[in-house]
């Protein structure tokens, strides 16, 4: 057996090119299938760690708008005290809002987003410079503000210290807000996954409502729930409390569950669709190295038939095409597993890594089961009608054969 | 251990050419004893060919029994007859029929190698049939760097290496030049000497006239069976098998 590998081997090196060429298919379908998996595998270690940026036992709720109609159900600054009141477990409830928004300080103009949060804080980043925003500057709607870490980079590039900006103003549109506190950078964060809420510049909720909410009705609530408060209790509670209050108005919640199996539903789509190429190219890798192994077989007709007469039966030959198939599909499939690894790697480090600062271990195990996989199963579709037709070469024919 | 090495009886071969029925054994009964060195003869058409793929396994008669070494080949299937190819039989070619990208040693062990003999045991003793023909320094040549005559010598090795019971060998100098051929006849011989079984399938009169007995074919049937000049010269010197030494 291992006589026969070396042989393929060796056949391999002379035809380079050829074997190259064949291989460059089942390379590209394992790696593709590989990587993706690495991708989608870091991606949802990335998920799961990017709600740490923010409070986990956060959801959104939402008068649900009936069908045909754009009538929805109103919210007040009552709901929130109705809320925090009514529903055990609700540490906090503020208006839902957040903008993008010009902000200004000194000479810097910078686009940041900017809302509302209140003394019960939705952000986990830690607090470097200064304070958060204060109970009394939620009952005051005090002009304070707390700037995130990149909207104190953006701001104030030249400050030296973060405690050096406390006390000075920053202004939106003509309001202005005292800088009471900097946050550090949040190790994790929903930036990049399109629906950050942790906002570069937040004020307290009162002083954003009475900036930009007053006289309207409220467009949704942010609700803060205790540490072990579950979720869905506290959102069928809120749900039922405010429908009640509400003369059977109907509201929506999301939560991270939600976005997560967006995101997950998103990957499986992406997932299938590499999956698919990932097959067609197998399929074209597979029927390549049939014909590499058809031209195999007729090249040494008369080798098979000298292997023949010297005492090789028709298995043995079968065998040994057998092995040759195995070899090829094998060394294709390892080329394109560790090409695979190496591009999800890449991915990780380049995107993913960015997003959320984790990194998923590379599936190894997994990745060798899956390419020792599609090698046998090359090796037995795509290597049973050469090796068959390579054991019933006839010894006589063959050994005339020039 | 049998005295007869090929018993050959009423042998028929008849090829099916499209609608046209060859028949290429008429039958055949053939007697080689061991030791015996044989020449089979005759014009292209006259069998030869056939007869020799019937002796070495590679073919099965119509009709009629065949024995190698006694054991009754009617019988056997292809594993079977592959493992008396490789067990019973050395096979030599006109055109030497060697690997072409592997090196004299790896040819010649070759048939160890389906005899499933380890890969040390299978180097020893392919460095030993080597010597034997006068090429122990040319183990790691391939064949392409070797010559015409040099080839058919790695050949007769890879025939030898499994001690068969039958040496056959089809046209074995009609590649080669004069000198070259008389180079492989006196190893032939030789190896006579030392009590091989030799079958050579020859049209060359020169080449026939150095073995002991000549049998002439024609149309499929055997025209003549006698014992050459030599042959009856060396009738008595055939050293029993027994006393060759065992590779």
């Amino acid at each position: 057996m291992l006589d026969y590998m070396r042989e393929t081997l060796e056949l391999m090196q002379e035809n380079l090119t050829r074997t190259i060429l064949t291989l460059i298919g089942l390379v590209v379908g394992v790696a593709a299938i590989i990587s993706i998996q690495v991708a989608a595998a870091g991606m949802a270690a990335a998920v799961n760690g990017a709600f740490r940026g923010i409070n986990v036992n956060t959801f959104f709720l939402f008068p649900k708008s009936t069908q045909g109609s754009t009538q929805r159900a109103n919210l007040g600054l009552s709901d929130l005290t109705l809320l925090e009141r009514n529903v055990p477990g609700v540490e906090t409830a503020i208006p839902f809002g957040q903008t993008r928004t010009i902000v200004n300080a000194g000479h810097q103009h910078v686009m940041l987003k900017f809302g509302g949060e209140s003394y019960r804080r939705f952000s986990t980043a830690p607090v470097v410079a200064g304070h958060a925003i204060t109970r009394t500057d939620v009952e005051n709607a005090s002009p304070v503000c707390v700037l995130s870490s990149k909207a104190y980079a953006r701001l104030f590039p030249h400050a030296l210290d973060p405690s050096t900006v406390l006390g000075q103003s920053v202004y939106v549109g003509p309001k202005r807000y005292v800088v009471a506190g900097v946050l550090g950078p949040a190790t994790l964060s929903t930036a990049s996954l399109g629906f950050d809420i942790n906002n570069d510049v937040v004020i307290p909720y009162t002083t954003f409502y009475n900036d930009y909410q007053r006289g309207r009705p409220l467009f949704g609530i942010q609700v803060l729930g205790s540490r072990d408060a579950k979720l869905a209790t506290l959102e069928a509670n809120a749900k039922r409390v405010l429908s009640e209050a509400h003369g059977g108005s109907i509201y929506q919640t999301f939560d991270f569950g939600f976005f997560s199996k967006q995101i997950d539903g998103f990957f499986g789509v992406v997932g299938t669709i590499v999956s698919a190429v990932g097959a067609i190219s197998l399929l074209v890798a597979g029927i390549g190295i049939m014909n590499i192994l058809f031209v195999s077989v007729s090249e040494r007709t008369r080798e098979i038939g000298i292997r023949r007469a010297i005492g090789a039966s028709r298995a043995t030959i079968l065998i040994q095409f057998f092995v040759e198939a195995f070899v090829l599909a094998f060394s294709g499939s390892l080329v394109g597993m560790l090409a695979g690894l190496g591009i999800g790697e890449l991915a990780q480090q380049l995107f993913i890594a960015r997003i959320s600062g984790t990194i998923a271990a590379l599936p190894w195990a997994q990745a060798i089961l899956l390419a020792t996989l599609f090698a046998t199963v090359v090796t037995l579709v795509f290597g049973t009608l050469p090796a068959l037709r390579a054991a019933s070469v006839d010894p006589i024919e063959a050994l005339r054969y020039e | 251990m049998n005295d007869i090495a090929i018993d050959l009886q009423e042998i028929v071969k008849t090829y099916k050419s499209g609608s046209i029925e060859v028949h290429a054994l008429r039958g055949v009964t053939l007697r080689i004893e061991r030791g015996e060195y044989v020449a089979i003869m005759g014009p292209s058409g006259s069998g030869k060919s056939t007869l020799m793929n019937v002796i070495g396994c590679l073919d099965r008669p119509t009709s009629g029994n065949y024995h190698l070494d006694g054991i009754d080949l009617s019988a056997l299937d292809d594993r079977a007859l592959a493992k008396i190819r490789l067990e019973k039989l050395g096979f030599i070619f006109q055109g030497f029929n060697l690997l072409p990208r592997t090196d004299a040693m790896k040819n010649v062990s070759l048939p160890l190698f389906y005899a499933k003999v380890s890969p040390k045991e299978r180097r020893e003793r392919a460095r030993a049939a080597l010597a034997e023909v006068g090429l122990a320094d040319r183990g790691h040549h391939k064949p392409s760097e070797l010559s015409g005559g040099q080839q058919q010598r790695v050949a007769i090795a890879r025939a030898l290496i499994n001690n068969p019971a039958v040496l056959l060998a089809d046209e074995p100098t009609g590649n080669l030049d004069s000198t070259t051929s008389e180079e492989i006849l006196a190893l032939f011989e030789s190896l006579h000497r030392a009590g091989r079984t030799i079958v050579v399938v020859t049209h060359d009169e020169e080449v026939a006239e150095r073995a002991n007995r000549v049998v002439r074919l024609r149309d499929g049937l055997i025209l003549s069976d006698t014992p050459t000049a030599r042959g009856h010269f060396s009738e008595g010197s055939i050293v029993p098998r027994e006393a060759i030494p065992q590779s």
